[in-house]
């Protein structure tokens, strides 16, 4: 309507003001009209006090509507009242949206509007925007430029050119990624590390953060600098947790006068890269390289040709070195090698190769075997002529009889310190007799993943054994697995009862390593017996009794009172496992119907409160 | 020994001094073998360790973070100090440093093992 009227209408030159109040529906006539209605309001007011009565409290008298015959006039000044209440609604939604989730947030919990009560003002006496189309100075690089809508505001409220706009976009967008950091995943990051054993509560250690800012940041470091080289491993298996151990990486690991070149995911790693690593680092004598996915013939070749010191070669993955380079490295470094680790080889490393390997390296003295497929009962009764294997770690996917097992370890048992027998699901008490009998300075005894070996066998293993109690004992799912007996038979297969009872009080004073996960015979009797709370094991940290399902909240606050070093309980499947309050320093893991957490860290109680705790809660 | 004193004082070695609570300065096991009356050091006399090898901006961040593993000892869920990115490198060679249980002694001699 008013645009036709104003169509027709012939107007003479007009101000910019008058402009600019038309285009903002401003008129004069009704500013007049306003102030005019206002005076005679207030002036009626003054003579007449009956009339203020009638008055709601709150409403001031310029804002309360007088009179029917003003009824055109309120409804304007509503209008006109509505639009500024929601100009000024869109200046604070704009303020805040401006300002970040973050700011908001902290805004809400402060509620302390009134600092965004005076924004909202400074925003309304700012200079207005310059229109489109208009020219502007830079708030920044101080250029002149032509105004858009798009021209971005400066931090000081003036506009800036395209380029500066373009930066400050930029910027802004940085600050929001490093502000949005979503808490889900942060939690879950956290349960993590204690799983893994980083984060034992309290804070972390000085170094650890340190490395985690570097490996965070992996792509601005130059150069490690001369670190030393217990910090610079460390560095590199975080450096591989986080795959980001690539071509460019790799360089900050390498220096001339390192001896150990330890890169746990070399899966980016080419084969120009594993030249590189035998061109800058000659006198390595330890290679440790997991997923050595693209390591060839050449480049064993190339370290034959380079690294003559090498004693110590672990190798997980390297499926392209085929048999003939095997036996070249064994030929050619033979003598010097002391320690060969390799793991999950599928196209090559046969029988043949560990017989050479144990011809032509005499002075080898610890041997781990992992996952390699074509490794067989030979390659076992090979390893029994080392003459100085001190560590054996085997797990082999083929069946191997428990007699050359038996002739393994009366060969070479009596100077072993570490035996680890994975997954020889064959391997029956004789193996075990054999163990008694011959081993007499084992440390570390894993004897894993068995449903042959008896509870008779285990106990009478550990039964009046020459071995001075073991350290490190893992004999983790040796139990009977028949579906249609859960039971298992009446003589118990695996570690059971008294075989834990007979490996308990053999080992207990030096055991600091247990896992029976999985041995699902051991009677709530026998674990009552060994952790009775009077028993101690002084130094045992870390057990894992998953899924003993006889375990109950008893044995768990016993094992609290028995091992007073303890850091670490894995307590995955025993579902008999109840409100266990969990005493200072210990991380107790897997414990189902954890409301709150899979992890349960005791903070600040130490084990009889704990344990009183427990008791009033079960009473 | 009478003065055992509650703070002890860190001085770097752009001559930059940290008085810190001795409680918490002992978080380091080498400084905590250094002012130990026991082993007879000059720093646990005078309750003030030198280092030579670490500057101000360094031992700054370090007697932060000593702080701050105090006061997050009993606690759970820490969240992480923050430093510099430029200065985790020197911080790591410092923390590596004052993590060494190992007599100092044998500690320079591995130094120089290195160094050669």
């Amino acid at each position: 309507m008013s645009g036709r009227r104003g169509g027709n209408r012939i107007r003479g030159p007009q101000s910019a003001l008058t402009d600019f109040l038309a285009a903002n529906n401003i008129s004069a006539a009704q500013i007049r009209d306003d102030y005019e209605r206002r005076r005679t309001q207030a002036e009626a007011q003054a003579t007449g006090g009956a009339e203020s009565s009638t008055q709601a409290p709150g409403a001031s008298a310029a804002e309360s509507p007088v009179g029917e015959t003003e009824e055109q006039t309120e409804a304007r000044t509503n209008k006109r009242k509505r639009r500024e209440k929601d100009a000024i609604d869109k200046i604070k939604n704009d303020k805040a949206s401006k300002k970040g989730p973050k700011k908001k947030q902290k805004k809400k919990h402060d509620s302390d509007d009134s600092d965004d009560e005076y924004d909202v003002a400074q925003d309304m006496y700012r200079k207005a925007r310059p229109a489109p189309g208009q020219f502007e100075y830079c708030e920044v690089c101080s250029k002149r430029f032509t105004v858009t809508p798009y021209s971005k505001e400066g931090p000081d409220g003036g506009l800036l050119c395209t380029p500066c706009g373009k930066e400050l976009a930029k910027d802004m967008k940085q600050e929001k990624k490093a502000a949005m950091k979503p808490a889900g995943r942060k939690r879950r990051k956290l349960e993590s590390d204690r799983l893994d054993g980083i984060a034992a509560g309290g804070a972390k250690s000085l170094m650890q953060l340190c490395i985690e800012k570097i490996a965070a940041h992996h792509d601005d470091v130059e150069e490690l600098g001369d670190i030393p080289p217990t910090v610079l491993e460390r560095l590199s298996e975080i450096f591989s947790k986080k795959r980001v151990m690539k071509p460019r990486t790799l360089r900050l690991f390498l220096r001339g006068d390192l001896e150990d070149v330890v890169v746990h995911d070399a899966a980016y790693l080419e084969e120009e890269d594993y030249h590189q690593m035998f061109a800058v680092v000659p006198k390595m004598k330890r290679l440790v390289l997991g997923n050595a996915c693209q390591m060839k013939d050449e480049v064993i070749d190339y370290m034959l040709e380079r690294c003559k010191d090498l004693k110590h070669v672990h190798l997980y993955a390297a499926n392209l070195v085929n048999d003939k380079m095997w036996l070249r490295l064994f030929r050619e470094r033979g003598p010097k090698l002391e320690i060969i680790k390799l793991k999950w080889l599928d196209a090559s490393f046969e029988d043949a190769v560990v017989q050479e390997m144990v011809q032509s390296c005499p002075n080898l003295d610890r041997v781990k075997f992992k996952l390699c497929r074509k490794l067989g009962e030979d390659a076992v009764a090979a390893l029994g002529d080392l003459p100085k294997l001190q560590h054996l770690s085997l797990q082999i996917g083929r069946e191997v009889p428990s007699t050359t097992l038996c002739e393994l370890v009366s060969k070479r048992g009596s100077q072993l310190r570490t035996l680890s027998l994975e997954k020889f699901v064959d391997a029956d008490d004789t193996v075990l007799q054999a163990i008694h009998d011959n081993c007499g300075y084992l440390n570390k005894l894993r004897f894993s993943e068995n449903d042959t070996a008896t509870d008779a066998g285990y106990t009478s293993l550990f039964t009046e054994w020459q071995n001075p109690p073991i350290t490190f004992v893992d004999v983790n799912s040796t139990r009977d697995i028949d579906n249609n007996n859960p039971e298992g038979p009446e003589e118990a297969i695996g570690v059971a009862s008294s075989g834990f009872r007979a490996m308990m009080a053999h080992s207990g004073p030096a055991l600091k390593h247990l896992d029976i996960s999985s041995c699902r015979h051991i009677e709530l009797g026998a674990f009552m017996d060994v952790f009775n709370g009077g028993q101690s094991y002084p130094a045992l940290e870390h057990i894992n009794i998953s899924f003993c399902n006889r375990v109950d909240t008893s044995v768990i606050a016993g094992i609290f009172k028995s091992c007073p070093a303890l850091k670490k309980l894995v307590a995955f499947g025993c579902f008999d496992v109840q409100d266990v309050v969990v005493p200072r320093s210990i991380a107790l893991i897997g414990v189902p119907r954890a409301q709150d957490a899979i992890e349960q860290f005791g903070v600040g109680i130490d084990v009889d409160e704990a344990i009183g705790r427990m008791v009033e809660v079960g009473a | 020994m009478a003065s055992e004193t509650e703070y002890v004082t860190l001085v770097s070695s752009d001559d930059y001094s940290f008085v810190v609570l001795r409680s918490s300065a002992i978080k380091s096991p080498a400084i905590k073998r250094m002012l130990d009356p026991a082993y007879g050091f000059a720093e646990s006399k005078t309750n003030t360790c030198h280092f030579e090898n670490i500057n101000g901006l360094v031992l700054e961040k370090v007697c932060e973070y000593f702080y701050y593993y105090q006061k997050h000892k009993d606690s759970k869920d820490v969240a992480d100090m923050d430093f510099p990115i430029e200065l985790s490198l020197e911080l790591v060679m410092a923390a590596d440093y004052l993590d060494s249980t190992v007599p100092f002694e044998e500690n320079s001699k591995r130094r120089q093992d290195m160094l050669i």
